[in-house]
């Protein structure tokens, strides 16, 4: 707007205001497209400008490019993310010529020959469509072409929205698809009055397309989703009260609702881990991470393919797998507890790889396996273990029982020893372990892989756990083993994984091999335990919710490399990138959050105690309530939650939240200069109001031109060092550039 | 109503039309519903209009009818106006008595330590020795119980060991124990009269009284020395203060109206100063205040000066009032405990030294300004205390992942008093250890030595990875190896709080930061424990961030060098005799400032993964109890476990509620009014109080990452249990509608048949609440009716 009017201005000055009359009018087409094709160039050029820059990983793109570079190479991996983003960024990367075997090993690596550019495009044109789709937004809310472009502004010069947008991450992705449902869902609403339309029913499925999109990028898609749930409860609210049509005509509206925006959506959203899981046939390195069934369907996993006695009966050979993610197996070595850790008898442990030392004998709690010559005999049938039985494990290399006792686990005190203990298979009474079958009855088969059970040491009544604390060095770091009194506790379940034993038949594996509705809840599963993980390490400073809308710190993308840093003009090795936001805009907001409250407010006791107004000023009010009300929501939606959550959490969750309100700003700043007629003599309002406009508009451009180098690469000294050229933008200690 | 209704559509019809004169047509195009939602909302208006006209016109003759002046608001909250009765009649007081029986039945039985009864026995313990101690939560039940254990001549000598123990001779458990059963008595009469002022019928309202007399679990937890008796009564008493303060909504300012406000917001302080989870019915307080002061901005007669007097009054109860009784407890807590006590080292070494004995003997008449010849122990003055510590022994030269170190002199920080822990400051320039004369005090800004008295190194820093903090330089009491590695041993002293000091360098006050010079990086206490070979103390380094809290170090004990020689001077050291000079204090408000942060951000060490550990969603189910107390002898036990009968009935009377009301809010969309007027409003006042203060009591938990028991749920139970009585009362106010009301009797009979099983349920578990019988091993068993309930069988 704002490079529009110097840009006319050697026309004559009565065009210039007759073009911002249009403006402000907003009814002409022409000026319409004007100004939306005029913010488009800007997004373009400010997302476009120095792309390739840094030539090295930066900061998350080391993970997320691997990741693509896994779907490329279909090497099974695991994420607490869905798939959706991923999957793009490896599409973008594979129809750009990438191919898979650039390791993105750390932050700082160069690319070199590696095609990487096609997979920065691709993120950033979908964060370079946030602007026009939040400049359509606002319009279909307000129809005030001043009001979109203010709020199209107010993201377009905002700095760290550019370098978020700008690199191989999941937040393009996931903004484009939060952007384009609050887009669909503006849109749907405008198409109200014609129900049952063609254009109805796209913009409702286009709504519920994208919502399909941000929950299947991230699970903090879920607050957008959320939002037009909401909203649709209103609309559907709306439509009930509506006296004149019978309320089968309400059904009507819910079902075609369900049907776009819970149906579809659901649809879309499996679909995209059926690919997922299409894609990626082959062993890597998520594997741990599922259960013994999952893995079976992995090319090039040990359990792929294999097959092995259906039950597990006395006499048998097996692996016994703690039932978690990235659960290990139970182990023992001939090396023996330390004095210091209780009896000096031989260590069980968990172990996760491989090994011959994981294998167990199961035995009867009072007599030996069945002897050779029963086995030998042509009509021996062997006894299977069943749930609730009495039984011995028996550690095969070393023949010693697995045993327990009320003396203290080394590590974990509150706990019980669990020790191997005994000569040649003979121990004692603290050898007798009782199998419980979880989800079953007693006397029910236990059956390899499927089956998980606990196991309850019979005369202590504690059960078998293991977790992720490890031994000391005398236990050569494996993960320790102990015997939980608690016998609810959670890392308590076990589940055979192998299973030798010649007397029985053996069965294909294929039969385990789970749905495709048992993966995909398996593959949820898994991702909440590893969400719920990401706990942060003690003394680790993290981002704190109330320090994102202050902009209390940024993010470093790319620190350079201070070794071969250099006077002179700067070469791309020693760019530093810090992703911040615009303080000016960010601060902005808060303000005009307060001053959206007192609005709010004011309007609400003045009409509550019969103020009187024009018609056209009631509307106008109610414009700007119901406009800002659903900003705000959305905007509450995508920030206070994370107030609730303990994962670790950082600064760029924040930018959702900050579309919303960054879109709020635009139309509070339009509803008040239209306010301006109150306060200035009729002959002054045009004037008065292009000079705030103009103001406003230049204020945003010059704080994004102040904070460009943030976003486009500073060099130099670093702070504090003599020399540092950004001294005069560090306005808060905080800031770390 | 058919008035209206044409008047209505007329002015449907009409307005578009005006919109569109005054302002551009898609602006009106798309606001259609909003100016229809504005005739909805002119058509309220309108009604309200009427109704206060009606009531205004009697007005200027005679004073009018309370009744009537309350319906006068359309969206007045409850029906019926100024109910001059409070409440309290016969069926409160036979609850009372109900209450007094049931909490009072063999009060010092068991004789041991039951629970939680470890910490608040301890703690009046304390009170009564007035002995300093710290505790997360704040402290009005604490000494309240305390109160009643001085009455009772508790001499505070008992150390309260483990569950379990046996209280001795002499010691006065009934005394101790009255109090919260007391209190857990009244809770019954109080949930009566807060039903009754509600609207709820009186038989409804002793129901819910009945109810919680026969929950076991309310039982239990009033029967022993626990804070949730007076959490829970505290806050009904309030929210019922505050309900009855709406009905005077008519006589603003008056007595009464003054009256219930304000005790209101004095029991919900009270509430809030027992535990903090009292904060969530002190939010509901606040809305349920808030929410009445919203309706009142529409009424026209109330002008807007008395509306701003109102808003100010409010807000003053709302804020101040609590404030002032939790900021009365914690004044209390801090006169009462004056002494040295068990938890000092929590505290700031200024704030010890406020205490009688402890620290402050210790440092009483220590020097006090610290300058050259100084000889102080250094202090980690937030978080975990510890001293600045050096000894013989050198970091190794390898690390177990390869990398080197220094080879120098180890530098800690050590949880001990310990001779180590004495250093001497020295500035560069003088060499003579000895205090000069004039004494030259270390002031903001100065570069100053810090020298390790036993072996009388100097303390540096120099860029070589941390230990356990690669990312941080290590520090070390410098050896001189003779090699290309100079001292780097200068500190630049930062005084925090300078300004209080004339910038001068004050033992225990100050709080000092350490910048090392030339690298600009400060000392810091990382919180790593150090492996075997730096005998697990904690990390020391240097930081390149230099503004966080684990940078801050005060001098804490002080004296200065007098001797000639450094051997005399550790032969003084290990001395450690004080020079009398004079001494520090600490005002009222600057401990309480103190212990306030402390308790926030004290992160108690909490057992993860408890063997009766609960989740929030188990609570509405009862999946889980809590084991308080057993027999050594028996199987006679104590169990935290509420009556199933009453408690799933409660958990279902909230789904009951949202169920209904959902059917009726979308019935009236469709203007179908299915029950009387005043019988919808009294149902939506329910939910604003009795559901609302659930959830408010209930959600946060799903949202705080902590480990939680069955007895956090009890706040949101009480009004779980108040809500199915509300439904039964809603029930029988329906039936009594149709056919004539006769459909009321077999409803009668169901609830008699529930109240029956709710007693044969409370008599069965009667036992594992008082835990005076010996039980079989099946006995307990047959009492496990989820396999859940783990009861503790022991004995056969």
């Amino acid at each position: 707007m704002k490079a529009k009017t110097t840009k006319s201005s050697d026309g004559d000055p009565v065009s210039i205001s007759k073009w911002i009359h249009k403006f402000r009018q907003s009814k002409d087409d022409h000026t319409w497209w004007t100004t939306f094709g005029l913010i488009l160039c800007l997004t373009m050029a400010t997302r476009l400008y120095r792309l390739d820059s840094p030539d090295h990983v930066a900061w998350d793109e080391t993970h997320f490019g691997k990741m693509a570079s896994w779907y490329i190479n279909r090497t099974f991996f695991f994420d607490v993310h869905p798939p959706t983003g991923k999957m793009l960024i490896a599409a973008f990367g594979y129809l750009t010529g990438y191919d898979g075997k650039f390791e993105f090993e750390k932050p700082g690596q160069k690319f070199d020959e590696t095609h990487y550019l096609g997979m920065r495009f691709g993120c950033t044109m979908m964060g370079a469509a946030l602007v026009p789709m939040a400049f359509i937004t606002v319009w279909e809310l307000t129809h005030a072409l001043p009001a979109a472009t203010f709020a199209a502004a107010a993201i377009l010069f905002d700095n760290g929205m550019v370098t978020l947008n700008q690199y191989i991450l999941l937040d393009p992705i996931l903004m484009f698809f939060i952007m384009g449902a609050a887009m669909g869902q503006s849109k749907f609403y405008n198409q109200r009055h014609n129900p049952f339309t063609v254009s109805w029913w796209s913009w409702m499925a286009f709504t519920g397309a994208m919502l399909a999109g941000a929950i299947s990028v991230k699970f903090v898609g879920l607050f957008v989703v959320v939002l037009v749930g909401l909203y649709t409860i209103k609309d559907i609210w709306d439509i009930l009260g509506d006296l004149s049509y019978p309320i089968s005509y309400t059904v009507k509206h819910f079902l075609a609702r369900a049907l776009c925006l819970i149906l579809l959506p659901t649809v879309l959203y499996m679909f995209a881990y059926y690919v997922h899981f299409t894609v990626l046939s082959k062993s890597g390195p998520g594997d741990g991470h599922f259960g013994s069934a999952f893995q079976s369907q992995l090319e090039g996993n040990s359990l792929h393919n294999a097959s092995m006695p259906r039950e597990i009966c006395y006499g048998a050979g097996v692996t016994l797998k703690n039932h978690r993610t990235a659960g290990a197996y139970l182990h023992s070595h001939p090396h023996l507890y330390p004095p210091e850790a209780g009896p000096v008898q031989q260590q069980v442990t968990t172990y996760s790889h491989k090994d011959y030392n994981n294998i167990w004998l199961v035995k009867r709690y009072d007599v030996d396996m069945p002897s050779e010559e029963e086995e030998a005999q042509p009509d021996f049938k062997p006894e299977c273990v069943k749930s609730g039985d009495l039984i011995r494990l028996e550690h095969e290399a070393t023949s010693r029982n697995l045993h327990s006792h009320r003396h203290p686990a080394p590590v974990t005190k509150r706990h019980f020893q669990v020790s191997g203990y005994g000569e040649n298979g003979t121990g004692d009474s603290n050898d007798v372990w009782r199998i419980e079958l979880v989800d079953g009855k007693e006397g029910d088969q236990i059956n390899v892989v499927t089956d998980r059970f606990r196991l309850i040491h019979y005369m202590v009544g504690c059960a078998l756990f293991s977790h992720n604390k490890q031994l000391p060095k005398w236990g050569y770091e494996q993960q320790e083993v102990t015997c939980n009194p608690n016998t609810r506790a959670e890392f308590a379940l076990w589940n055979f994984e192998e299973n030798y034993y010649d007397k029985l038949p053996n069965v294909s594996f294929a039969i385990y091999q789970p749905s495709f509705l048992e993966k995909f809840f398996e593959a949820h599963m898994v991702q909440f335990q590893g969400n719920a993980g990401l706990k942060p390490k003690e003394g680790e400073v993290t981002s704190r919710p109330w320090q994102w809308p202050i902009d209390y710190q940024g993010q470093w993308f790319s620190i350079g490399d201070p070794d071969k840093r250099e006077p002179g003009p700067h070469k791309d090795h020693e760019i530093r990138i810090y992703m911040m936001g615009n303080p000016v805009i960010w601060w902005g907001n808060l303000g005009f959050i307060a001053l959206y409250a007192v609005i709010y407010v004011w309007n609400f006791v003045s009409s509550a105690r019969g103020v009187r107004e024009s018609a056209q000023e009631r509307v106008r009010k109610a414009n700007l309530t119901y406009a800002c009300n659903w900003l705000m929501l959305a905007w509450a939606l995508h920030y206070f939650p994370f107030y609730g959550m303990g994962r670790i959490l950082y600064y760029h969750h924040y930018f959702p939240a900050q579309l919303f309100i960054s879109m709020m700003s635009g139309v509070l700043v339009n509803y008040m200069l239209e306010s301006l007629p109150r306060a200035v003599p009729s002959f002054r309002v045009d004037q008065t109001w292009t000079a705030f406009a103009v103001v406003y508009l230049s204020i945003l451009t010059y704080s994004f031109y102040l904070f460009a180098p943030l976003t486009y690469g500073m060099s130099g000294p670093e702070k504090k060092e003599p020399g540092h050229r950004y001294d005069h933008l560090l306005w808060m200690d905080s800031w770390e550039f | 109503m058919a008035v209206e209704d044409s008047d209505l559509r007329q002015r449907k019809k009409k307005s578009p039309k005006k919109a569109t004169d005054a302002i551009t047509g898609q602006v009106v195009d798309d606001d259609e519903d909003l100016v229809k939602t504005g005739i909805e909302k002119l058509k309220k208006i309108k009604k309200s209009l009427v109704a206060s006209s009606d009531s205004d016109e009697p007005d200027t003759k005679s004073k009018p009818k309370p009744s009537r002046s309350a319906a006068a608001s359309s969206s007045a909250p409850a029906s019926g106006g100024v109910q001059p009765h409070h409440g309290f009649d016969g069926v409160a007081l036979l609850l009372l008595v109900g209450g007094l029986l049931t909490r009072l039945h063999q009060l010092g039985l068991p004789r041991a330590i039951v629970f939680d009864e470890l910490h608040f026995g301890k703690f009046a313990g304390y009170y009564v020795n007035n002995m300093f101690f710290f505790d997360s939560q704040p402290p009005l039940g604490k000494q309240l119980l305390a109160l009643a254990a001085h009455f009772a001549g508790f001499d505070g000598n008992f150390n309260f060991d483990r569950i379990g123990s046996e209280y001795p001779e002499g010691f006065p458990v009934y005394a101790l124990r009255l109090l919260p059963a007391v209190a857990g008595s009244l809770l019954l009469p109080a949930s009566y009269c807060l039903l009754r002022q509600l609207g709820v019928s009186r038989p409804a309202a002793g129901l819910a009284g009945l109810l919680l007399l026969l929950d076991n679990a309310v039982l239990v937890q009033s029967r022993f020395m626990l804070m949730e008796p007076f959490l829970l009564l505290f806050s009904v008493l309030g929210v019922f203060c505050l309900v009855r303060f709406r009905h005077y909504r008519e006589r603003p300012f008056s007595l009464p109206w003054l009256g219930w406000l304000t005790a209101g917001f004095v029991f919900l302080g009270a509430a809030t100063s027992v535990r903090y989870s009292g904060l969530l019915t002190l939010l509901l307080g606040a809305v349920i205040v808030c929410r009445d002061f919203w309706t009142l901005i529409p009424d026209r007669r109330v002008t807007s000066g008395q509306l701003l007097a109102q808003l100010a009054a409010r807000a003053l109860a709302v804020l101040a009032v609590p404030l002032l009784v939790y900021g009365a407890s914690f004044y209390a807590h801090l006169t009462v405990l004056h002494k040295a006590g068990a938890h000092d080292n929590v505290m700031t070494s200024a704030f010890q030294a406020s205490l009688d004995g402890g620290l402050a003997s210790i440092i009483q008449n220590q020097p006090l300004e610290v300058g050259h010849g100084s000889q102080v122990t250094l202090r980690h003055t937030l978080g975990r205390t510890c001293w600045l510590h050096s000894h013989e022994g050198v970091y190794p030269v390898k690390y177990d992942d390869d990398r080197g170190s220094s080879h120098q002199q180890q530098v800690s920080c050590y949880s001990y008093k310990d001779v180590n822990n004495w250093w001497i400051v020295k500035q560069p320039d003088i060499d003579d250890m000895r205090v000069t004369s004039p004494f030259k005090p270390v002031k903001h800004g100065d570069i100053i030595q810090l020298v390790h008295g036993m072996t009388s190194r100097a303390l540096n820093s120099h860029d070589v990875a941390a230990p356990m903090t690669p990312g941080n330089q290590e520090v070390s009491c410098y050896i001189d190896y003779n090699i290309s590695m100079p001292a780097q041993n200068l500190w630049k002293v930062e005084l925090l709080n300078g300004k209080d000091t004339g910038n001068v360098w004050h033992a225990i006050v100050s709080q000092v930061r350490l910048i090392h010079q030339p690298s600009g990086t400060a000392l810091k206490f990382t919180g790593q424990q150090l492996p075997d070979w730096g005998h697990n103390q904690l990390e020391v380094t240097c930081d390149k961030v230099v503004q966080q809290d684990d940078t801050i170090w005060n001098a804490e004990e002080h004296r200065y060098t007098l001797a000639e020689g450094s051997e005399k001077q550790q032969e003084d050291m290990a001395g450690a005799e004080m020079l009398p000079l004079s001494s520090a204090r600490l005002s009222l408000w600057a401990k309480f400032t103190e212990l306030q942060l402390k308790m926030l951000f004290n992160n108690q060490e909490t057992v993860q993964g408890h063997m009766y550990a609960s989740d929030p969603l188990d609570w509405l189910s009862l999946k889980r109890g809590v084991a308080y107390w057993i027999s050594p002898d028996s199987n006679a036990q104590v169990h935290f476990l509420g009556n199933a009968a009453v408690w799933l009935a409660a958990s279902a009377s909230l789904a009951a509620y949202a169920g209904i009301m959902g059917i009726y809010l979308l019935r009236r969309r469709r203007e179908c009014y299915d029950i009387p007027e005043d019988e919808w409003d009294k149902m939506c006042d329910l939910g604003l109080i009795v559901l609302l203060g659930f959830a408010l009591n209930y959600l946060p938990y799903f949202i705080i990452d902590h480990t939680f028991f069955l007895h956090h749920y009890l706040p949101a139970y009480i009004f779980a249990v108040l809500m199915s009585a509300c439904i039964v009362d809603h029930v029988f106010v329906l039936l009594g509608r149709v056919a004539g009301g006769w459909l009321r009797l077999p409803a009668a009979a169901g609830v008699l048949l529930w109240l029956a099983a709710a007693v044969y349920t409370f008599i069965r578990f009667s036992v594992v609440t008082y835990g005076t019988t010996p039980l079989s091993a099946p006995e307990v068993q047959a009492l496990a009716w989820r396999d859940t309930w783990d009861l503790i069988v022991h004995k056969p």
